[in-house]
């Protein structure tokens, strides 16, 4: 029991009581929260980047770096924990951006893509989401509630 | 000195501003040679050497780093100029920097909401970011001065925080709103910005007029002096990087506009961004936990 701390490229799942995972400050990065009620387990991943394709040697040793190689593990990691077909609930935060007027530097708005493009291959949608902007986000998941927060310096914490 | 952004209401608090700039102590002579060389594109490694050994902590400190496992190559290196030619100059320049400011880096800007040691990892990623962006310029830009710059870029914010104290979230709030970016929200509630402020003190420091440049223009890169354009704009990307990969310093971090003039020196393609802050994270991965695991930084 305790809190899990997933890094830039990480994942973790759990059903143990008590325990909250959590991610720092998610910048373009996006962060994915799936919640398991059936078997009442959550799950986080810290998504970098949207394509994998860019360099495939960083997917073996990274998968979770990337949205279209990261979710697929997520999911996985869930079935370990005994999930089989019942309903998964999916959250969304970070995407975020500089103030960039020719979004050539929008990495936030690409990872939004891939991972919302990678969620409907499984046939799911985000619930809620928290996306896009220019702030920084860190975000919590519990494993006794479901309550997933997201808190921001200088905006409070507030649920998602 | 300097030439801080004066408003009419705000002129008692910027002179408290100054006054703190002046009781911040001046870098250690070592600090100062070492980066008047690197700054200095037409110098040998025998200088660095020479000015590293000058210093018996800084030459301890070197040979722990080159001898820690992320740089380790399978020999203990026992002589500086091995060290230095395994880490590079910039990194060199880094330990130095790190060791002897911990106090401006260290502390927690409340005035920004960010924690203790925010402010040294968001230098140290923009300093490797900076640097890497540097090294893609098409116009020669010293890497290993990117590197020197993008980690002393945001020292000004070390002394201004203070002076945000209790406006953060009215400051995030208008920055969220769209209307501002974060430099306009720091100059309504102190009559100044951080780059400002950050080139008050770096010229306190006698910092080389490059890096007093990139630290004062580093949101504002088309306004550098000619010849530090590029040095500025590689330094503006890298800090726009660093934040963009988390690693900024609380409520303004991403609130600050692009300059697209950095197109004249750097063209980006769809994978460009991707493949650099990847690199930039495993660099600063590896950075991080080697170099200042135990120092206090």
């Amino acid at each position: 029991m305790g809190t899990i701390y997933v890094g830039v490229g990480e994942f973790a799942a759990s059903k143990t009581p008590g325990d909250v995972i959590k991610t720092m400050a998610l910048g373009s990065c996006v962060g994915i929260v799936v919640l398991a009620p059936s078997i009442r387990a959550v799950g986080m991943l810290h998504v970098a980047l949207p394509d994998s394709s860019i360099n495939t040697k960083r997917v073996k040793e990274k998968p979770g770096m990337f949205a279209d190689t990261g979710i697929p593990i997520l999911l996985k990691e869930m079935q370990k924990l005994g999930l089989t077909g019942g309903k998964i609930i999916v959250k969304l935060a970070g995407g975020a951006s500089i103030m960039d007027p020719n979004n050539t530097f929008n990495i936030g708005k690409r990872n939004i893509l891939a991972v919302k493009k990678l969620l409907w291959k499984y046939r799911l949608g985000a619930v809620s989401e928290d996306l896009g902007d220019s702030i920084s986000r860190t975000v919590s998941v519990e494993v006794d509630t479901g309550r997933v927060q997201i808190s921001s310096p200088g905006r409070g914490t507030w649920e998602l | 000195m300097g030439t801080i952004t004066l408003s009419e209401t705000n002129q008692d608090v910027i002179k408290n501003i100054l006054g703190k700039v002046t009781n911040v102590p001046m870098l250690p002579q070592v600090v100062m040679r070492l980066l008047t060389l690197i700054g200095n594109s037409d110098h040998s490694l025998h200088e660095v050497v020479k000015i590293v050994e000058s210093d018996a902590a800084l030459t301890a400190r070197i040979l722990r780093v080159s001898n820690s496992a992320a740089f380790f190559r399978g020999n203990q290196v026992h002589s500086v100029s091995k060290a230095i030619l395994q880490l590079g100059e910039k990194m060199v320049a880094g330990i130095a920097i790190g060791s002897c400011t911990s106090d401006v880096f260290k502390s927690p800007l409340h005035g920004y909401e960010s924690a203790e040691g925010e402010l040294w990892d968001h230098s140290l990623r923009t300093a490797i970011a900076s640097r890497e962006i540097a090294s893609k310029f098409a116009k020669g830009v010293g890497a290993d001065l990117a590197f020197t710059a993008g980690l002393l870029h945001d020292i000004g914010k070390a002394i201004l925080s203070e002076f945000l104290k209790g406006s953060t979230r009215e400051m995030a709030q208008k920055c969220d709103a769209g209307s501002y970016d974060f430099l306009q929200a720091e100059i309504e509630h102190s009559g100044t910005n951080h780059a400002a402020v950050g080139e008050v003190l770096a010229n306190h420091w006698n910092l080389p007029i490059a890096i007093v440049e990139a630290i004062q223009h580093h949101h504002s890169p088309a306004a550098a002096g000619d010849e530090f354009r590029a040095l500025v704009y590689a330094v503006h990307l890298g800090d726009l990087v660093a934040m963009m990969g988390g690693t900024g310093t609380g409520a303004d971090t991403l609130a600050y506009k692009i300059d697209p003039g950095y197109e004249e020196y750097f063209t980006v393609d769809k994978d460009a961004i991707p493949e650099l802050m990847l690199l930039v994270q495993d660099e600063f991965t590896r950075t991080k936990s080697a170099v200042f695991l135990d120092e206090g930084v």
